[in-house]
């Protein structure tokens, strides 16, 4: 089941992939046969029937049986692609009862996974032989999540949720991206371009599958779970030093990093570096940054908007915990100087 | 062809238009007697200028897409500046050129001629959708040296509600387009309706005036769909009605299928006149008439009707019922009924025929080719599971391409070639039209096929950046669109070095049976002296007569004492 990549399709690492490129290939052959026989014989008769002296076209006859036999019998070949296709798009359609589910946040311009156990990544990890049901949203305009390999693709639209599902059959990692065109920025605030590097867009929405046995996904998902929540289970103040790492996980995660640096260069947004503690000024005049802006400007972006900058960011309420927050602001604090 | 004294009526008036008599170019001189016309001739002519300046505008633009793709990371500009490129691209060419292109140049020449009328129904109107036309290309333009648009052509919400750029100023211009498109398909069918020639029955009707019949219905019902979609969203800009912007409670996805309700069927307002040009090269370049002539004149109106209820292909992962992709996909099958009927149809004309490999028979030959493969790998996307797959990707990119560019825009360049002399009275050379061809049919397939290629292998379309293993095809892509370049332009050379180095055409350069060249070459502003009475199909070579099939090359030939520019082949009836 598991075939590697042919010359016309990427790998097989789900489910439904090797039903996918049987009909592929059957719709390939068949259009071959079609295609050498169309233009076959046309090349053939208008070189056997190019005008020379002494040949004179035939006129034109009727043939009634063979007309209606080119209109009808293609009938039969399309309705057996249209019950294929339909059989497989309903496979991909309903997922088994018992499938994992995970939470796909889609924003511009990165992706952000939330397992079941609250642990988030911008990676895809997921157990073999496990169905896996993406349950997905998106904060801003439309993304599509396409997995090569798995052979699915599904939009994400904002304001409501989307999902599809897949078992992936062997361990082994591909490319995820995004497949519904979703913008770009090539420039700062001050409209200077970009080096290459720091440019984002529909195109740089890559991100990865990692399919692995079900012990290291166990190991996985303890890895990428909240470090303080051990602490906080046991009424402990969780040590500065970890908020702080995970404060850094999230600037990731949460794809802070494509409008603020922590290097003090500008992007869209204010770099984080120093900026604890300063006094900005806003549209709605000048604003100490503590952590009630911070909390405010996470949860509602546009409320107060530092001169400057444009009001460009998502709002992230219901999409972030209190202690996340919390989080973030020990990191933006730990970048004070 | 037979023609009775029926002495001319009403219409061109000596006074206002000039003689009736006169050659169309000749009869009244200076720009006043262009911008004021109301000959539907020269109202092609002006559309065919324009068209083919928004060609070669969105050609330029889809160059400089390649070469920025031809090196990974940054080639030539950055992100934002290729977004704009592909944008442009795709509204440029859709919106300017191919959607016009056909009908209004082609169309507004060629269907009164071919019906025996003097003009089309409504000459000012005519002259109006002209000008409406040239109000939306400035619209257009405005917009894009305002900022232009990075939305892609399709301006799906809400990225288009929320994106900074003169979304409004670009989406007022292509509503503004509409009514040109509409009043032009609106003439064609009254035209159509009511004045045939006498003799010219429905059964009579030239295969390429059954297209743009065809074509007019849907311009005439399908655009003002458009024109709402696109006054709903400037609404919801302007004045942030929640519409289509989930912020404000709308649906993002209502968007797509208002956008694809008009923009599938406008997807045959571009491919049906190609495939009545196509009917006519082929007819006219085989000697005999079109193999089930009526089923293939049904089959553009078939396609007219299936254009209208398959808008919902465009959408299978978008966020549609699985009933509703179902039926879709069942529709969607159908389409191929009546596009197999005119590839099965054309191909056994050649049958029997005495094929002449004149430069717009072989784009005719090659449109079937390109047309094929555009169709064949329809049958792809419109499987379901598979369409997963495939869609948003550049085989989506690659198969449309092949339709309307391996369609319409090879029928385009063949119609230029075959109609040339009649329209301008000049004869271009062959041989250059021959390089030419060959140019554009290899670099075409040079720039496409590793397109098909690298999209089932899971190259997502509209990307600025891509993943290492899609270089080489991205690579033979680019180097495809240089040929290609090459061939149009050597091609848009040949036919402007004919107007001044060209050898006079005869009546019938070709030996055609069509009725179009049985009036003068350029037509008279009346485009027949007198009202012509049809007494056999526009196919019937058996029964024309020698007259009517005759090149008249000798002629040429004996006046000026010159050999023809033709090829040795168009001399001969």
């Amino acid at each position: 089941m598991n075939e590697p990549a042919t010359f016309q399709l990427p790998e097989q690492m789900s489910t439904v992939a090797s039903e996918v490129d049987w009909l592929y290939y059957f719709i390939y052959w068949l259009s071959v046969v079609l295609f050498v026989a169309i233009v076959g014989a046309m090349v053939y008769w208008a070189i056997k029937y190019r005008e020379r002296p002494g040949h004179k076209a035939e006129p034109t006859g009727h043939n009634v049986p063979l007309e209606l036999a080119w209109t009808v019998a293609p009938l039969f070949i399309l309705a057996f692609l249209f019950h294929k296709g339909f059989e497989g798009y309903m496979d991909m359609s309903v997922a088994p009862a018992n499938a994992m589910e995970i939470h796909v946040n889609a924003k511009q311009w990165g992706w952000e996974f939330v397992y079941p156990n609250g642990g988030s990544d911008n990676e895809l990890h997921v157990p073999v032989h496990q169905p896996v049901k993406l349950i997905m949203s998106s904060t801003d305009v439309i993304h599509s999540l396409f997995v090569p390999a798995l052979r699915i693709k599904r939009d994400i639209v904002p304001g409501v949720y989307t999902s599809q599902w897949f078992e992936a059959t062997h361990i082994g990692s591909d490319d995820i991206a995004c497949a519904e065109y979703c913008g770009g920025r090539s420039k700062d605030a001050n409209g200077d371009e970009l080096p290459f590097a720091q440019m984002t867009g529909h195109w740089s929405m890559h991100s990865m599958l990692h399919v692995v046995s079900e012990e290291d996904f166990k190991k996985y998902l303890i890895g990428i779970g909240d470090k303080c929540a051990a602490y906080t289970l046991k009424n402990q103040a969780c040590p500065d030093s970890i908020v702080v790492g995970e404060g850094q996980k999230l600037y990731s995660k949460k794809a802070c990093v494509g409008c603020h640096t922590v290097t003090g260069a500008k992007l869209v947004g204010p770099s984080w570096k120093g900026i604890w503690g300063k006094e900005e000024s806003t549209d709605h005049g000048p604003v100490k940054v503590d952590e009630a802006y911070i909390r405010e400007s996470i949860l509602d972006p546009q409320a107060k908007v530092v001169s400057g900058f444009p009001p460009a960011m998502p709002p992230f309420r219901g999409q972030i915990t209190d202690q996340e927050i919390d989080e973030i602001v020990a990191y933006i604090k730990s970048l004070k100087d | 062809m037979a023609a009775v004294d029926i002495p001319l009526i009403g219409g061109h008036e000596a006074d206002s238009h000039g003689d009736p008599h006169a050659n169309y170019l000749k009869a009244k001189r200076g720009i006043g007697s262009w911008m004021l016309t109301v000959d539907h001739k020269r109202i092609g002519l002006m559309y065919l200028t324009m068209v083919s300046l928004a060609f070669l505008v969105g050609g330029i633009f889809a160059l400089l897409m390649r070469i920025e793709l031809f090196t990974r990371g940054k080639t030539i500009v950055d992100a934002e500046t290729y977004n704009r490129f592909f944008t442009l691209h795709g509204a440029v060419m859709v919106f300017l050129f191919i959607i016009p292109s056909v009908p209004a140049a082609l169309g507004n020449f060629f269907l009164p001629i071919m019906i025996g009328a003097k003009d089309v129904a409504f000459p000012k109107l005519n002259l109006l959708s002209f000008y409406i036309y040239l109000v939306g290309v400035a619209i257009i333009l405005t917009s894009i040296i305002l900022g232009s648009v990075d939305t892609g052509w399709t301006f799906y919400t809400p990225y288009s509600v929320q994106t900074a750029n003169s979304v409004i100023s670009m989406t007022a211009g292509v509503f503004v387009l509409g009514f040109s498109s509409i009043l032009t398909g609106l003439n064609f069918l009254v035209t159509v309706h009511t004045m045939r020639a006498p003799g010219i029955t429905w059964t009579r009707l030239p295969l390429f005036v059954w297209g743009m019949y065809a074509t007019a219905l849907i311009q005439v019902l399908a655009t003002p769909v458009l024109a709402i979609t696109l006054l709903l969203l400037i609404t919801e800009r302007f004045l942030g009605i929640g519409i289509f912007d989930p912020k404000l409670g709308g649906d993002p996805v209502l968007f797509q299928h208002f956008f694809w309700f008009y923009s599938h069927p406008a997807v045959y307002i571009m491919i049906v006149p190609g495939m009545a040009i196509n009917s006519e090269l082929i007819a006219t370049f085989s000697r005999r008439a079109i193999f089930g002539a009526f089923a293939v004149a049904m089959s553009s109106i078939g396609l007219a009707i299936l254009g209208f209820l398959v808008w919902g292909h465009h959408l299978f992962v978008a966020g549609m019922s699985e009933f509703a992709t179902m039926l879709f996909s069942a529709l969607t099958f159908l389409v191929a009924i009546p596009s197999g009927v005119k590839i099965f149809n054309w191909t056994a004309t050649i049958y029997k025929g005495s094929i002449v490999w004149a430069s717009p028979m072989l784009y005719a030959m090659a449109f079937i080719f390109l047309f094929t493969i555009g169709g064949l790998t329809g049958l792809f996307l419109g499987t379901l599971s598979v369409d997963v797959h495939l869609t948003d990707t550049y085989f989506v990119v690659a198969h449309f391409h092949y339709v309307m560019m391996g369609g319409t825009v090879i029928a385009f360049l063949g119609g230029l070639l075959y109609w040339w002399p009649k329209m301008t009275g000049k004869m271009h050379d062959e041989k250059k039209a021959k390089i030419g061809f060959v140019l554009v049919f290899i670099g075409f397939n040079t720039v496409f096929i590793p397109q098909f290629i690298m999209g089932s292998r899971g190259m997502p379309r509209r990307y600025y950046d891509y993943l290492p293993q899609f270089e080489p095809f991205h690579k033979a892509s680019t180097i495809g669109s240089w040929i290609l370049a090459a061939g149009l332009f050597l091609t848009a050379y040949t036919l402007l070095e004919a107007l001044w180095k060209g050898k006079t055409a005869p009546r019938n350069p070709w030996g055609s049976a069509g009725y179009e060249w049985a009036t003068d070459t350029p037509p008279c502003v009346a485009n027949f002296h007198t009202t012509p009475t049809i007494k056999r199909g526009p196919y019937d070579y058996h029964l024309a007569t020698p007259e009517e099939l005759a090149t008249g090359w000798d002629e040429v030939e004996s006046a000026h004492g010159t050999k023809p520019g033709a090829s040795s082949s168009a001399k001969k009836a």
